[in-house]
């Protein structure tokens, strides 16, 4: 496996023995997803939604939508978490970026997986206040499950080292 | 730069759109001030705030001040793709195990 490190963005880049077909299914088959990626209600259609679930109780949930899905060769996402990790002062942020896995055939019927996360940036501020995150009414949609306590701010749950 | 700091100049909606505008070039405020329907005055705020917050910088030349969006100032966002660089293998890793029980 290699990892290349521009600084923006992350790459990792590996051959499979399996062929591109069963590499597919283990992308998208929510529950052989669930396997080695997080719990998930993954469709791969283009422009479906469907979340990633770290914890049992929904929250650090990743939002994701399907921006392209090329049976078995491309599968491209969108993926939306909260940052919540801000330190003394209790503000989190919404940080949105793009997950790529692109599959080619390899000339022993393995896969080349190339795996590519970028684009990461920022697309809401929200300050918390008490025990309740509020985002500007604006910026509630689509965001589930924000009500959450402060003390809460550990590390989000599939970043953690033991994962 | 203490990443609050950062985080809460970003904050205001309008504050961002400045800091973008910026990232594509260098402006002084009165051509900043054309795509924004609020005063000069608010404008020069806001860029005060994103100076502080080290998401800023301005260059004097003659009788102007030009201002642009310094990107070593988002340096917090680099944190958070590193625990992704630690992330995604521990994950391909795993991948390769879950494929070797899946049947064809």
């Amino acid at each position: 496996m290699t990892q290349t490190d521009p600084a923006n963005r992350v790459i990792v880049e590996c051959e499979l023995t399996e062929p591109p077909e069963k590499v597919w299914k283990a992308l998208t088959v929510p529950e052989l997803l669930a396997k080695w990626l997080l719990p998930n209600d993954i469709r791969p259609e283009v422009g479906a939604h469907f979340r990633l679930l770290p914890r049992k109780d929904g929250a650090g949930s990743i939002e994701c939508q399907v921006l392209e899905a090329e049976r078995n060769r491309r599968l491209r996402l969108s993926w939306r978490e909260v940052d919540d990790e801000s330190g003394a002062d209790v503000h989190c942020r919404i940080v949105r970026s793009i997950v790529t896995f692109e599959l080619s055939e390899t000339a022993v019927g393995g896969t080349y997986l190339r795996l590519v996360h970028e684009g990461f940036e920022v697309v809401a501020i929200a300050a918390v206040s008490a025990r309740v995150i509020q985002l500007p009414r604006s910026q509630r949609r689509g965001i589930r499950r924000m009500r959450r306590p402060v003390n809460a701010m550990s590390r989000p749950a599939h970043l953690r080292r033991a994962a | 730069m203490l990443e609050s700091v950062v985080f809460r100049a970003l904050s205001d909606p309008t504050r961002r759109a400045v800091f973008e505008r910026l990232s594509s070039g260098e402006l002084t405020v009165s051509e900043l001030k054309a795509g924004f329907p609020i005063s000069q005055p608010a404008i020069s705020q806001h860029l005060a705030a994103l100076r502080s917050a080290g998401l800023v910088r301005e260059r004097h030349e003659g009788r102007f001040t030009y201002y642009r969006a310094d990107p070593k100032g988002l340096t917090p966002l680099a944190k958070w793709i590193d625990r992704y660089r630690i992330f995604w293998p521990a994950r391909i890793e795993k991948l390769k195990t879950v494929l070797k029980d899946i049947d064809p």
